[in-house]
């Protein structure tokens, strides 16, 4: 097909040849350096507002700050002492939240009744309504031990899952089946099958 | 100050750019024609189409709604979780292989009839401009003038414009991902209680408006990725917008002796939206616009000639052969478009409105007591429904004297909500033969769906087991 191209008049080439084909040197479009140019002057902002002057949170401070807020959280649901979570026993919020999340996780081994292996054999838990208690029995021990579990016989480390708050209403509705002051009686126990 | 004469399009430079680097705006002349009124009826219509899918409620949620608060994709009915993601791929390949097989037929008809850039621009922001400030001669005029009350207040009402239009385009398509309620609970709010949407609200607004009002064929030229691989999906046989040189050269005057049927009017370049002379053959700024076919038939119509001078049609037809369709760049293009969409089909019916996730409960990976080996799991329900579902979970493929605790009962899960329960299986010692894998299976109350997992049961080596209790007996 004729192609009506106008020549071309003193236009300069650039120096390579890829294939044939050849290309002219053009200026680039003025709006397109100038994109250039803006990127430049935010650089010299965001870098001084950053890295220079020190405004600016880096990534790094954000999530040291927010990790100091969770671990500020987790303390201050950690300083709970034994009066507290006894009052929160006593507190029909603490225990009705308790239950659901007692339903909801602990029936599997403990059974609904709380009872556990007193009232099956099968069952896996220990009993939490007696006074007899295998890792202490004052609501901070049994909070303790709620949060960090006992690995070798199969109670999990509630504490990444549930969370402080659903931990302290689990103790509380555990402990509202006792009465502060009432005989505690720490069985140790056999020590613990082999886990080759 | 006379108006500088606009350069005239060449194949060796972009007509917008000029040699300076500074850019000349251009001033595209009025086409009316069937091209045209059928651009305009279709791009209407995709306005229409683009704008009320927020509105159109399918399932209890607007047609599109990209919940990112909430990470949850509701299309047409549709309801897709972040987990889904990987979906994204199979679709989008699919869309992706349809543009190419489209574009090996047909050419640049996106650009032309359906782009949302060409869309709005052609049919919203330049009727309003060619409302307020007359035609392409009078806007030329316009823009040379000096200044004047009647410049400033023509300019002021046309910017204007263009704000409001622009800023109602940006609302509805925000309210793509946050709903049409919530952009209106927004904007009936001081700014200062949603500052990151407002200022995004506000960039956004200024960018769409700068496109419109200033930016325009630029975008085409020089920015959009799927103008430029076009180059590599199309070919002589393509559909595209041409001049038929065999019948037009030599160009001459009506009545010349010798000269074809051009008549050298430039018509087609004056009605040009990205300065182009179509006569010089393909040219990458060509968005296939059909400016030029209706130009140059209304031309041709009055002088009594045959229409089709400047036409779709393929370069091998413009050059006297026949057009071939199938080929094999389209046969390689559909067998893909196929495959995309096969996968995609498949890959979406796959979905279910809920997840299932089995994990190992922190600790030692079995539990052996005295008379049991015992594995605890916790299981996450994910329900990806907007009303709440029972589900019931068992397992499958255990071997007998297996005991599950937990699950004994159905678990209800909220709405869009998640839970995290404990699933425990026993096995006496003495039925203990080693290791096996099982599934655990989720179906709903309602029996709609199911979904599985494999799972293992760890624990000792049977024979490890007999031997330490071999000594106890």
């Amino acid at each position: 097909m004729k192609q009506t191209i106008p020549e071309s008049s003193d236009e300069t080439l650039r120096p390579h040849s890829y294939d044939g084909i050849t290309e002219y040197d053009k200026r680039l479009p003025n709006w397109w350096l100038n994109t250039l140019y803006i990127t430049i002057v935010f650089w010299v902002g965001y870098w001084s507002y950053y890295q220079w002057l020190g405004i600016g949170q880096t990534e790094a401070e954000v999530v040291s700050i927010a990790m100091a807020k969770i671990e500020a959280d987790r303390l201050s649901a950690t300083t709970l002492d034994d009066a507290a979570l006894w009052k929160m026993s006593q507190n029909a919020d603490y225990v009705a939240r308790g239950k659901v999340v007692f339903e909801a996780n602990c029936v599997a081994c403990h059974l609904p009744s709380l009872r556990g292996k007193t009232e099956s054999p099968v069952a896996i838990g220990p009993d939490l309504t007696d006074t007899k208690w295998i890792n202490g029995g004052k609501p901070t021990q049994v909070h303790e031990l709620v949060m960090k579990g006992v690995l070798t016989k199969g109670m999990p480390t509630w504490g990444p899952v549930l969370g402080a708050k659903k931990i302290t209403d689990v103790v509380a509705y555990i402990m509202s089946k006792h009465r502060e002051g009432e005989a505690i009686v720490v069985e140790v126990s056999a020590p613990p099958a082999p886990t080759p | 100050m006379p108006t500088p004469a606009p350069q005239f399009p060449n194949r060796d430079s972009v007509t917008t750019i000029r040699a300076d680097g500074s850019r000349p705006f251009i001033y595209p002349a009025d086409v009316r024609g069937r091209f045209a009124s059928a651009r305009r009826i279709s791009a209407y219509a995709l306005i229409a189409f683009y704008l009320s899918l927020p509105w159109i409620k399918i399932n209890g949620y607007p047609a599109v709604f990209l919940d990112i608060a909430q990470r949850r994709f509701h299309l047409v009915g549709l309801t897709f979780a972040f987990q889904d993601l990987w979906l994204l791929f199979f679709v989008i390949s699919g869309v992706g292989f349809s543009l190419f097989f489209v574009t090996a037929l047909f050419g640049r008809v996106w650009c032309g009839w359906a782009c949302p850039q060409t869309v709005f621009l052609d049919h919203v922001y330049r009727p309003i401009e060619r409302l307020v400030e007359g035609d392409a001669v009078r806007r030329r005029a316009l823009a040379a003038a000096p200044m004047s009350l009647e410049k400033i207040l023509r300019k002021a009402l046309k910017h204007t414009l263009f704000v409001l239009v622009s800023a109602v385009f940006t609302h509805l398509f925000l309210a793509y991902f946050v709903s049409v309620p919530e952009v209106w609970e927004m904007v009936r709010h001081n700014p200062t209680e949603h500052w990151s949407v407002f200022v995004f609200m506000a960039v956004y607004t200024s960018l769409t408006y700068f496109i419109f009002s200033w930016f325009r064929e630029q975008v085409c030229i020089v920015i959009c990725p799927y103008g430029r691989i076009q180059s590599a999906l199309t070919d002589d046989h393509t559909l595209a917008i041409g001049y038929d040189a065999v019948r037009g050269e030599p160009r001459g005057k009506s009545g010349t002796a010798g000269a074809g049927d051009c008549i050298a009017c430039n018509r087609c370049v004056h009605v040009c939206p990205t300065a182009i002379d179509i006569r010089q053959g393909q040219q990458m700024e060509c968005v296939g616009c059909t400016a030029c076919i209706d130009a140059c038939d209304d031309v041709m119509t009055r002088l009594g000639r045959p229409t089709g001078l400047v036409r779709y049609d393929s370069m091998r037809a413009f050059g006297g052969q026949k057009t071939k369709w199938i080929r094999p760049r389209t046969i390689l293009y559909f067998f893909l478009l196929l495959v995309g969409a096969s996968v995609a089909s498949w890959a979406i019916s796959t979905l279910r409105p809920a997840n299932i996730g089995v994990t190992r409960m922190v600790g030692a990976p079995y539990i052996l007591d005295d008379v049991n080996v015992r594995n605890q799991y916790l299981v996450r329900l994910v329900n990806k429904r907007n009303s709440p579902a029972d589900f019931v979970l068992r397992v499958d493929d255990a071997p007998a004297g297996i005991r599950m605790i937990g699950f004994d009962r159905p678990v209800t899960v909220p709405a869009l909500g998640e839970v995290v329960q404990p699933l425990i299986l026993q096995q006496a010692r003495a039925a203990y033969t080693g290791p096996f894998h099982f599934e655990v299976r989720i179906e709903d109350l309602a029996r709609s769906f199911h979904l599985e997992r494999k799972v293992d049961f760890l624990g000792p080596e049977a024979r490890l087991l007999r031997a330490t209790e071999a000594p106890k007996k």
